[in-house]
């Protein structure tokens, strides 16, 4: 049976594990190292290497949730973990210094990859930091020639998790019926 | 409404701290410290917290104690070695003991601000600039406001509307069948004729005047803040789906007027839960003036197109929206052409239109080109069958 994908991937803390978990029919495996005693009252850990988690599909199959890690050190593995995806999910941190060095970072990383499939886009803690707006990224977006849906998402809400990857999969096939 | 954001947080700078750590501590000040700190760069802060257990925290400290700044400092630490000055918080920390250590410090400083001196010259301070310049966040400077979390219906996911709940949502206008095609040219409506168009009249002045202003209609008042792109509104959901779906009578229009909101209203205390995003909210009443039927200045024999995805988490989601999205953005099409190849209701491709219409986000094409060359018929993906599985296990799991 054929390995089906999504990818999640964005900068350390834009909330792919949490997304991930959103979703999951199972608690997502994670790989994840200790983080500071400081970090603990908050979150425990920090992801390593990657998170993992399945939705169970009718017939039997299964879609296979995959989050590349945060730390750019571990980016030998982003190409052998896009091989078979369906599809890019891309989280954004809006409280990062430069949330568009970041987009444009992980655009261009998985540049073939968007290529042959699609990529939506969901922007994090916008209620933390309101800019830049969602209007602002299609504008950036619109200077590298791409459309692709960008929405303001909290990773914690199965919904908003749930309507990116729908975005994600009308790209793919505007002619889908749910 | 009382608020109890912290009026006179304590401004502390963060040191010896990696993006994470820096983070962590700024959300953990503002949410469990309840505001009690916020975090600002050093030069604005009053006190200063270092991490003693991070790689360059001793270093930090000891160039900071050597400058002999007298701003108070709080040391995070799981040990007590070497730690005669500044006030320590033994970790983990917890809060009563960072709240503890944030009056105490306040105290120190006898509620008066110190100003920062200018980073020393000198062997010492040369030496240690190294280590001060790589511990430099790369996180910008934001405070986080929790009253913006408070703001709940502004931040909410979205309502998705399935076709058998769009009628008693939407509502229909009677006497005519805005699926029948022979009757589409009497399916439009005109936004000015409807609360839909005053809103946006006002949103229009208040943005170009960059001025908060009040929408006035012999109702509830609507507030319009656009520094913040939203609004209040001190009314039930129902009450203003009703209001937004009736058209405005010449006795209601003439009660209608803008004005400038004065400072104190523009800064009173207002229900938090009752502030929306103003782009939220003018899809939503969009939709009610629509029920079904498409903007009066579209043409339904020429094509439209979709600028951008609307940010469908924090929009109502009208049925099959995001199908329409996706087709659209893609290349321009009539609306009927819209509704025929994706196999639904025009009513659905009318009311969507009409809402992102509304946000500016649609238009009519005005090119000769997109309008003389017809648009390509969709190709399923190849994998059809299994995004369909993936789409029904979603849609299945809405929360």
């Amino acid at each position: 049976m054929s390995q089906y994908k999504i990818i999640f991937t964005g900068p350390v803390g834009a909330g792919k594990t949490t997304a991930i978990n959103s979703i999951s029919d199972l608690p997502p495996i994670k790989t994840d190292a200790s983080a500071s005693d400081m970090t603990k009252s908050r979150k425990a850990s920090t992801t390593v290497a990657m998170d993992y988690g399945i939705m169970n599909l009718p017939g039997g199959e299964k879609l296979h949730l995959y989050g590349t890690p945060g730390q750019e050190r571990f980016d030998f593995m982003w190409d052998i973990l896009v091989n078979g995806g369906i599809g890019l999910v891309l989280l954004l941190d809006n409280t990062r210094a430069d949330p568009f060095q970041d987009m444009k970072f992980f655009l261009d990383t998985f540049n073939t990859f968007i290529t042959s499939t699609t990529v939506a886009i969901g922007v994090t803690q916008m209620d933390l930091s309101a800019t830049p707006t969602i209007d602002d990224y299609h504008f950036q977006l619109n200077n590298l020639g791409l459309k692709p849906p960008v929405f303001a998402v909290d990773a914690r809400v199965k919904s908003d998790v749930s309507l990116l990857i729908q975005s994600l999969l009308y790209t793919l096939d505007p002619g889908l019926e749910g | 409404m009382a608020m109890d954001k912290n009026k006179n947080p304590l401004k502390v700078a963060l040191h010896g701290m990696d993006e994470r750590s820096y983070k962590m501590m700024a959300m953990y000040l503002q949410g469990p410290c309840k505001g009690a700190a916020m975090v600002v760069n050093g030069q604005s802060a009053e006190v200063d917290i270092f991490d003693a257990d991070s790689l360059t925290g001793q270093q930090l400290l000891k160039a900071h104690f050597d400058k002999k700044s007298p701003k108070p400092v709080i040391i995070l630490s799981l040990n007590e070695q070497g730690l005669e000055q500044g006030l320590r918080v033994k970790k983990p920390v917890k809060t009563e003991d960072m709240l503890s250590a944030i009056a105490q410090a306040r105290g120190l400083l006898g509620g008066k601000a110190v100003s920062s001196p200018h980073p020393a010259s000198g062997t010492m301070a040369g030496r240690e600039a190294a280590p001060i310049e790589a511990e430099k966040p790369i996180l910008k400077s934001y405070v986080i406001e929790t009253d913006e979390q408070k703001k709940t219906s502004k931040h909410e996911a979205a309502m998705q509307l399935n076709e058998k709940s769009f009628g008693a949502f939407i509502g229909n206008v009677a006497g005519v069948d805005v699926n029948d095609p022979k009757q589409f040219a009497k399916a439009s409506y005109n936004p000015k004729d409807y609360f839909q168009g005053y809103v946006e009249s006002a949103y229009k002045v208040s943005r170009e005047k960059n001025q908060s202003r009040q929408l006035n209609s012999g109702w509830n008042p609507l507030l319009i803040f656009p520094d913040n792109s939203e609004v209040w509104l001190d009314v039930d959901e129902s009450q203003l789906r009703a209001f937004a779906g009736l058209a405005i009578n010449s006795t209601l229009g003439s009660k209608m007027s803008v004005t400038p909101l004065s400072q104190d209203m523009a800064h009173t205390d207002r229900d938090l839960e009752r502030f929306q995003s103003m782009d939220a909210f003018l899809w939503k009443i969009a939709c009610w003036a629509s029920k079904g039927r498409y903007p009066a200045s579209i043409d339904i024999r020429q094509p439209v197109y979709l600028k951008s995805w609307p940010n469908f988490t924090r929009l109502l989601v009208t049925p099959h929206a995001l199908r329409i999205a996706a087709l659209l953005v893609q290349e321009p099409r009539t609306l009927p052409n819209v509704a025929e190849v994706l196999g639904i209701k025009p009513q659905y491709v009318f009311v969507f239109i009409s809402a992102a219409c509304s946000l500016g986000l649609a238009a009519q094409v005005r090119r000769e080109a997109d309008v003389l060359v017809s648009p390509p018929e969709i190709k399923p993906n190849k994998n059809q069958g299994l995004l369909k599985r993936i789409l029904s296990t979603l849609l299945g799991k809405k929360a």
